[in-house]
């Protein structure tokens, strides 16, 4: 088909065929069609057909050795009773209700700081965004030796002021906020960034004329500013928000999902189910489970922002 | 503009195509004149990759008929997933190296090959030469899925300097639990952040091992003799965990976060003693620090751990069998797995290789590791051969994690992974 493309030559219309096939060919559509199809067929070939794959795993018990069987819901109503998933929702969530609001929170602040002519701006602002483009791999090498409780960094730096030493990852209770504190700092960059734009796009006259009214610099932030990066605020709760509910890598090279398990997210237990215990059947269940979860709260998350979020025109 | 469509859609289809057309040009060729071309896949690194290639190279030598084709298949960690996606392809390497703990899994798949009657119909392989641990791990109720490939096992590892600055007497073969408990806390300085001994605790089977060795030790097993309960429930295994809780709370024990920071600070002389494998004997043996290695103390034996790796044979057909079946066979037979040792410092897989002549020279080569091969007789016993296997190494993991953070007593601790245990066990395979 593709050797039948090419010899066709260029003046389609000459060839002798009208009809559909002509039109077709001379449509816009077809243009568009095939700018798009190579990565139409990349998303199809490594996402959509996985999607789809995953949903017929989940209703087997497959462990991707042995031929599988098919067992229904049988994975769903297992996970409606399986504890440690619970717990792992539970870890979930709590991380998700410390990493949104504080990169969201820190980066508006952080934006505002960083959108100033002075001296060194650029170095500031590529301070704020190299974490971002540092590997996980290496984020998680760097957060395990400061640390560590023996011969960490901030640990050293406790024992400068007096403060107790802490066991940080090693402790089961302060585990999940250590990770957290890793993930906002490298997820920061990218929330400032998004801010920094927008901030960028308020008009200058709504500015001035809150000034002329007599605004205080405060009240102008929060009647005037604030209000315009609603739909960046919107854009980065989402987003934010799927990121904290798919936490991975940064669990997988620092904790493994410890100590004692305080670290398993939904996405490490999933792995967990699928790569270490031989059980791919549940844990694309438990994959399905979080997609809807996900789709959910996004959906919600939109509907909110829809009836709250300003834009301006 | 269309001419530029046509050739992107042309070039996108020809993408598509070529994916499907790749896939079979790598079958054997020449099957009609017998020869044949079988490949073997491994995750080897540095020393070990060169061996490898050296010893592969030496059979195609010498053997006419078959090619052996060695190929890098990344780390070793992720061997059984990419082997999982080429039998879904249909075209499994011939051999791969895989963990020794996948061999219960992977003996569910119908295109591994059973080896047990090239084993009995070949009486110039001894099977009984392989060392125990090396056999049971292999043997999936009754089915041999792979020939060993690797063995190690822990004993202790030593630094003599700190030995001497606390004025202890080194280690004996006739170390008991509380001559080490008694070693680990004078060796350690928390003022000076020195530690008796280190631990990795993070959860994973390295946890897991460690402890299994000291149960093994004191008389304890981890299942009862039908496999179907927890038996490590037992005093002797409280007694193991309790060495554990009393070093941990006197800060006697460094607890590694799975990073092996241990063998940077034993090697910087910050830990006095170890219980590790010949793997990081080359590091150590690289560094300033004096080192002894000694079999692992005991309670009412000295027995240790050892962790056995396999060569797994794929079904690619008759020919390709025999094949792979020959280079496994040469592989490893005595003569050339003291050439791989010599090479590598990697511990013989056969007992028969300790007694060839040439043997001298792998002592001499890498001191200290003549102890851990002597260790290889203290490895009477392995780990559970179940598909399970992985949900009972994590059950103890948190057991014992839970145990050295303080968190929990070692009777709580073992009770509760008992209960997992025996609820994991209970569900049919």
């Amino acid at each position: 088909m593709s050797a039948h493309a090419q010899t066709r030559p260029g003046r389609a219309a000459s060839s002798g065929r009208p009809g559909r096939v002509k039109r077709l060919l001379a449509s816009e559509h077809l243009a568009g069609w095939a700018f798009v199809a190579p990565a139409v067929i990349l998303i199809a070939v490594f996402a959509l057909i996985p999607i789809g794959w995953s949903l017929l795993l989940s209703l087997q018990a497959n462990n991707l050795i042995a031929p599988p069987h098919y067992v229904g819901l049988a994975n769903y109503k297992t996970l409606t009773k399986d504890a440690a998933f619970r717990s792992a929702i539970g870890h979930t969530l709590i991380y998700t209700a410390v990493f949104v609001p504080v990169s969201v929170v820190g980066a508006l602040g952080l934006a505002v700081a960083l959108n100033r002519k002075i001296r060194g701006i650029r170095l500031y602002r590529l301070a704020v965004f190299v974490p971002l483009v540092t590997s996980t791999v290496a984020t998680g090498i760097i957060f395990l030796w400061l640390l560590d409780p023996t011969f960490g960094l901030v640990n050293y730096l406790l024992s400068l002021v007096g403060l107790p030493q802490q066991q940080f990852l090693q402790d089961p209770n302060e585990a999940l906020y250590c990770i957290a504190a890793m993930t906002i700092w490298g997820w920061l960059g990218f929330d400032v960034i998004i801010y920094l734009a927008a901030l960028q796009g308020i008009p200058t006259d709504l500015l001035e004329a809150a000034e002329i009214d007599g605004a205080s610099r405060w009240a102008t932030f929060r009647s005037v500013v604030v209000p315009l990066l609603g739909p960046a605020t919107l854009f980065l709760v989402v987003w934010s928000t799927i990121n904290a509910l798919q936490l991975f890598d940064e669990i997988y090279v620092t904790t493994r999902g410890g100590p004692l398990g305080s670290t398993t997210v939904i996405v490490y237990y999933l792995y967990q189910q699928a790569f270490q215990f031989f059980n791919a059947g549940y844990g694309a269940a438990i994959a399905y489970v979080l997609f809807l979860a996900v789709l959910l709260v996004t959906l919600l998350q939109l509907w909110i922002g829809r009836r709250r979020v300003y834009y301006s025109s | 503009m269309k001419r530029v469509v046509l050739i992107l859609l042309s070039g996108a289809l020809a993408l598509c195509g070529c994916g499907g057309a790749s896939s079979s040009s790598s079958t054997s060729a020449g099957a009609g004149n017998g020869h044949t071309t079988i490949t073997v896949w491994e995750g080897y690194t540095s020393i070990e990759t060169k061996a490898i290639e050296a010893l592969a190279a030496e059979f195609n030598a010498t053997h006419p008929h078959i090619t052996v084709d060695v190929q890098f298949s990344g780390n070793s960690d992720y061997a059984l997933q990419k082997v999982l996606a080429a039998i879904a392809g249909g075209k499994p390497p011939d051999i791969s190296y895989l963990y020794g703990s996948w061999a219960p899994n992977i003996a569910t798949n119908p295109q591994v090959v059973t080896l047990n009657k090239l084993i009995a119909e070949d009486p110039t392989f001894d099977w009984n030469d392989f060392w125990p641990s090396e056999r049971k791990v292999a043997t999936v109720g009754g089915k041999i899925v792979g020939v060993p490939a690797l063995v190690d096992n822990l004993a202790l590892v030593y630094n003599k300097q700190l030995f001497a600055k606390a004025g202890l007497a080194l280690p004996t073969a006739a170390w008991t639990w509380s001559d080490f408990e008694n070693a680990a806390i004078k060796l350690t300085d928390t003022a000076a952040k020195q530690f008796g001994w280190a631990y990795v605790n993070d959860a994973s089977e390295d946890t897991v091992w460690r402890y299994w060795a000291m149960l093994w030790q004191a008389g304890g097993a981890i299942l009862s003799p039908d496999g179907k309960h927890a038996a490590f429930d037992s005093p002797a295994g409280v007694k193991a965990l309790t060495v554990l809780q009393s070093l941990a709370k006197q800060h006697a024990i460094y607890l590694d976060n799975g990073s092996d920071n241990y063998l940077g600070l034993f090697t910087s002389g910050h830990i006095g003693m170890l219980w590790t494998g010949p793997w990081d004997l080359a590091t150590i043996a690289a560094s300033k620090v004096s080192y002894g290695v000694q079999t692992l103390p005991g309670d009412a034996n000295h027995q240790t751990i050892s962790g056995p790796d396999n060569w797994v044979m794929f079904d690619n057909g008759a020919a390709h069998r025999q094949a792979s079946w020959t280079f496994l066979k040469w592989l490893t037979s005595p003569s050339v797995d003291l050439k791989w040792s010599l090479m590598t410092g990697d511990l013989p897989i056969r007992e028969s290789v300790t007694k060839l002549p040439e043997y001298a020279r792998f002592t001499s080569r890498y001191p200290g590791i003549a102890v851990w091969v002597k260790n290889l007789a203290n490895a009477t016993q392995a780990r559970p051969v179940t598909t399970a296997y992985p949900k009972i190494s994590t059950a103890i993991g948190q057991a014992v994690q839970s145990v050295l953070l303080g968190k929990s007593t070692p009777e709580q601790a073992l009770s509760q992974a008992a209960q997992q245990v025996n609820g994991i066990l209970a569900v049919p395979e």
